[in-house]
């Protein structure tokens, strides 16, 4: 629709000023990680611009440097003590560690069902469809109470066994990602003509050649862009990790735990979610042309 | 099939139901995560929320109807089922008007639209516990931004806690979820309306309607399956939040934003009541179960 240049220059400025009220917390967030204590709880007003930008609650979070030694080499005095339970590093470990091994399993598991359910036709394969759909709708909490028992019945809890920590966790995660990977990846599949396949097996492939040499590498980019997908759920989640962790922590429940009853670390919090952010932030933008296909399983289309 | 046969010959010692031709092996994998991780601790949820904790002993007992009778009749099962549907019919509410007002905004292809578009997808990836702790820091009555905001604007007292006054706690956990959501909408309303046809716009236009007879007559219509799809995801999500409320009010002040899932979460942190908790989690998964039936049933929507 053709606008007259008064009302186009009213949408521009609303546009941008909508925008920037949604980039607004993220900015303020990133703004208050870089601010010294002073800064952050001053009592009378809101600090804008007029401090001076420091960089220490990186280096406690993210390089586990002490927060006290730190202030008296700045010659600030006394600091607080405890930097301990702020370094980071081991969660940002565990993060990755969990994200990347629970995406991995996703991914195989649901690019194998998504094939199937896309190409085979077989009595139930609507049932498996919406049993797919329905563990999508069901709220984690309904499982995560009796899963706690059942993991520490089999020494599965990481306070038990470490290692099968991991297991225990990534296995819930893939679970979650599982309905919006196998969907999502089934729409792609169906997008591929099924004379495809037909072809490649009349010419004497089997099935799995087929699917892993034709099949597949055409659909490179809902395999990239549901990974990415899985991997963000996995990265944000906060339920399942709260519930079923004591030593492993992933990042957002580490953050949560420097909202204590005696104050808040604000100045960590802020620079531990900026960086957890960071990767997220690029992840999404590069797949953004296939975000609403992924975010609404694969049933809406741009 | 010719070539199904093929295939057997190479493998003859294989049974058919093992080979690639059949989709038992293609579907093994997702069936066993499903059943091992969802389906056998959802049994154990139901079997637990058949016994009794006894407080003194911590024994479980069996007695069926004990947490069931205990829910029906504990009003902060109702007050929770209130707050539950209360926050997501206000955020549903917000997500939709806000996210198809922005989206019709957003919608052009002049310069930096792209960018803009763009940007509103960021809030999508912030871990919602952390998006609750960036409104804790902007909600402070002493030194958050966004109360500072309002109390210069004289709409609130000075050092007004927004969020430990059981009148203002809902809506200052609200604003987080909308902030974090609306943008989901955006994105799918915007794929929506760039994929309605211009012909009937084209002819209204022709025949002198305004563009709001536009958007109501053709616009609206034309989007109402893209708006149930996102209605129904967004629903579901929303019947469960926990997140904002878990870290921005722990469900507080007293049980003035408690909703099902941070009940049962405090049950669970709280006194380890595992049988009662599992009680009122399953409840939840009934309460997302039926809304959502329901909706599909009632407007013919399917995913």
């Amino acid at each position: 629709m053709e606008l007259s240049r008064r009302w186009q220059f009213i949408r521009d400025a609303v546009a941008v000023l909508v925008t920037g009220i949604f980039m607004f917390p993220i900015f303020w967030w990133a703004l208050t990680s870089i601010k010294p204590i002073s800064a952050i709880f001053d009592k009378d007003r809101v600090v804008w611009f007029d401090f001076v930008p420091t960089a220490i609650n990186y280096a406690v979070t993210l390089f586990g440097r002490s927060r006290s030694q730190m202030a008296i080499d700045d010659g600030l005095g006394m600091g607080v003590a405890g930097a301990g339970t702020y370094d980071s590093r081991q969660s940002i470990i565990d993060s990755i560690i969990i994200s990347l091994g629970s995406t991995v399993v996703t991914m195989v598991v649901a690019v194998l069902a998504a094939y199937a359910l896309s190409r085979m036709a077989f009595k139930g394969r609507n049932a498996f469809l919406n049993w797919v759909l329905g563990q999508r709708f069901m709220p984690p909490i309904a499982i995560i109470v009796p899963l706690v028992t059942i993991y520490a019945g089999l020494g599965m809890r990481d306070n038990q066994n470490h290692f099968l920590g991991y297991i225990g966790i990534i296995m819930i995660y893939a679970l979650m990602n599982l309905p919006i990977a196998l969907l999502l990846l089934k729409s792609f599949f169906d997008d591929v003509p099924k004379d495809v396949d037909q072809a490649a097996m009349i010419d004497g492939a089997t099935r799995l050649q087929s699917f892993r040499l034709v099949v597949l590498p055409m659909v490179k980019g809902g395999v990239a862009a549901a990974s990415v997908l899985c991997f963000i759920f996995a990265w944000t989640e906060f339920l399942l990790s709260l519930f079923l962790t004591t030593e492993i922590r992933t990042i957002p429940v580490k953050i949560s735990t420097f909202v204590t009853s005696t104050g808040n670390e604000w100045g960590f919090i802020t620079a531990l979610g900026t960086a957890a952010a960071i990767p997220s932030f690029i992840f999404i933008l590069l797949v953004q042309r296939h975000l609403v296909r992924g975010l609404t399983l694969g049933s809406l289309k741009e | 099939m010719g070539v199904g046969q093929a295939i057997d010959a190479r493998r003859p010692w294989l049974p058919r139901w093992l080979t690639s031709e059949h989709p038992f092996p293609w579907l093994f994998p997702a069936t066993a995560l499903m059943v091992v991780f969802g389906l056998y601790p959802l049994y154990k949820a139901i079997e637990t929320s058949l016994y009794k904790k006894n407080a003194a002993t911590r024994k479980l007992v069996f007695d069926p109807d004990f947490n069931w009778t205990k829910a029906l009749f504990d009003e902060r099962v109702w007050n929770a089922l209130y707050n539950t549907l209360l926050y997501t019919g206000i955020a549903l509410f917000f997500q939709l008007v806000l996210g198809m007002l922005i989206a019709l905004l957003l919608d052009s292809d002049r310069k930096g639209y792209g960018l803009m578009r763009a940007l509103m997808t960021l809030p999508l990836v912030i871990p919602p516990s952390v998006t609750a702790m960036m409104f804790l820091l902007m909600l402070n009555g002493s030194f958050g931004v966004l109360a500072q905001g309002l109390i210069g604007l004289g709409l609130l007292p000075p050092g007004y806690p927004i969020l430990g006054n059981a009148s203002t706690a809902m809506a200052g956990v609200l604003v987080a979820e909308i902030w974090q959501w609306t943008p989901f909408m955006v994105l799918i309303m915007l794929a929506g309306l760039r994929s309605l046809p211009k012909e009937p716009f084209e002819a209204a236009a022709i025949d002198g309607a305004t563009p709001v007879q536009a958007f109501f007559k053709l616009t609206l219509p034309m989007m109402s399956k893209v708006i149930a799809i996102a209605v129904l995801i967004r629903g579901i999500d929303l019947m469960r939040a926990f997140d904002y409320v878990k870290v921005m009010t722990d469900s507080g002040p007293g049980t003035a934003t408690e909703t099902m899932t941070s009940y049962a979460g405090r049950i669970y942190f709280g006194n380890a009541d595992f049988p009662y908790a599992s009680t009122i989690s399953l409840l939840t998964l009934l309460l997302v179960i039926i809304t959502s039936t329901l909706f599909m049933r009632l407007l013919k929507v399917k995913l």
